[in-house]
């Protein structure tokens, strides 16, 4: 067998000890992870100016959009306020008290052997009743009859449009006093008649035939 | 397994190119990618909020057309109603409209006294007041005084009478002394 001398080991060694360099080697990894890592942060800047560029159209959309917006909502606001404060008022107008039919009933009521001197009429609060107070004179050979005969008739006339009507004497009293009537001396009386109903309930129509006073 | 055996030398540089890695780690999340990142949430945030108003201010644009459309009626309504509270006091104006109006009724010498003015409770009569006036019609006869009661009902929606008394005139008793408290929503001016 043939003896070989390796002369050169020496430098061989030394090559392989640089090529298997940790530091020179570090550095190369350092280098291809540094290149990577600067790839994907630039993909990633190109996707966010990609998204920049939409924020920027959507801004700009909403600029143009906004002021109309604000307009748009400043009217719902006040056509809301507006719808809100007519339902009330209209709440209101329409659950008042109307005294005008009421006079007109109390005027159909009155014979003409009574007179009526006095009426006083109260709507309670919140609509929840009027309380009328009536005072008159009725005369006739039987007042007291021709006073019962307005209560009732007034009871019947209220008790078509209004409901829980109560009408009721308070005070019924003959006066000493005659009166002149058709030519006749006709005893008096004076009376005071309470009527209370209440306006916001239709009451039901009154069952028996809608009387008129003897004229 | 061949085990390596490394040099004084080569683990101190194989040390520094740990910390090198470290460091060159620290900086790119930190400085680099760190903020990047997190510019672009923010955006996307901005993206979606300002996306849902556009979309938000369609529905609102068209519910106010829409609104604008239903609240005709309540606009002219409302119109005519505020067109009954004119510029100006009340108590400028309330009493003399009181005494043209029973005057075209044939009922002369009306006086209306202001009694005291209130809000009201409701939210959305924060704008209105209830104004309570006492009106004394000095003579009148029943059924003027009933046409003219009906005519102020009719024409003056937003005046209710709480209040009537209607007596003779002792000395002529064919005649009526009325007074009425009635009260009033007033627009504040």
């Amino acid at each position: 067998m043939a003896l070989h001398l390796n002369l050169l080991h020496e430098e061989f060694q030394e090559q392989r000890q640089r090529q298997r360099d940790p530091l020179k080697i570090g550095m190369m990894v350092l280098g291809g992870l540094g290149a990577l890592m600067f790839l994907y942060y630039m993909w990633n800047a190109y996707q966010t100016l990609g998204i920049r560029n939409r924020l920027n159209a959507v801004q700009s959309d909403w600029s143009k959009v906004e002021p109309k917006v604000t307009s748009a909502q400043k009217r719902s606001a006040e056509l809301n306020s507006i719808i809100g404060t007519t339902k009330v008022l209209d709440g209101m107008i329409e659950s008042r008290f109307y005294w005008a039919p009421f006079l007109e009933k109390l005027s159909r009521c009155v014979a003409m052997n009574a007179q009526v001197t006095s009426v006083d009429g109260t709507v309670l609060d919140d609509n929840r009743g009027v309380n009328v107070m009536i005072e008159g004179l009725a005369a006739g050979r039987e007042p007291r009859a021709a006073a019962e005969e307005l209560r009732q008739l007034l009871l019947e006339q209220l008790g078509q449009s209004y409901h829980d009507v109560k009408v009721e004497f308070k005070t019924l009293e003959d006066l000493d006093t005659l009166v002149k009537i058709g030519g006749a001396n006709m005893a008096m009386a004076r009376f005071s008649v309470s009527a209370t109903f209440n306006p916001t309930a239709t009451g039901k129509a009154a069952a028996t035939t809608p009387r008129t006073p003897k004229k | 397994m061949k085990k390596l055996n490394l040099s004084k030398d080569q683990i101190q540089k194989l040390a520094l190119s740990t910390i090198g890695f470290i460091v060159l780690l620290y900086v790119y999340f930190s400085f680099f990618l760190g903020p990047l990142n997190k510019s672009r949430n923010s955006m996307m945030v901005s993206i979606n909020d300002l996306q849902a108003k556009v979309a938000g201010s369609k529905n609102e644009m068209t519910k106010a057309t829409n609104l604008e459309n239903q609240a005709s009626a309540a606009t002219t309504r409302y119109a005519a109603l505020t067109k009954a509270s004119p510029e100006g006091a009340p108590i400028a104006w309330f009493p003399p409209r009181m005494k043209i109006f029973f005057s075209n009724q044939q009922i002369d010498k009306t006086t209306a006294r202001l009694e005291g003015s209130v809000p009201y409770k409701e939210a959305e009569l924060s704008g209105w007041t209830r104004h309570n006036w006492m009106l004394d019609l000095p003579q009148t006869d029943f059924s003027t005084l009933g046409k003219a009661i009906a005519e102020l009902e009719n024409t003056e929606p937003l005046l209710s009478i709480h209040h009537l008394n209607i007596h003779a005139l002792p000395e002529d008793p064919q005649f009526q002394q009325v007074t009425l408290n009635v009260a009033t929503a007033i627009l504040k001016r």
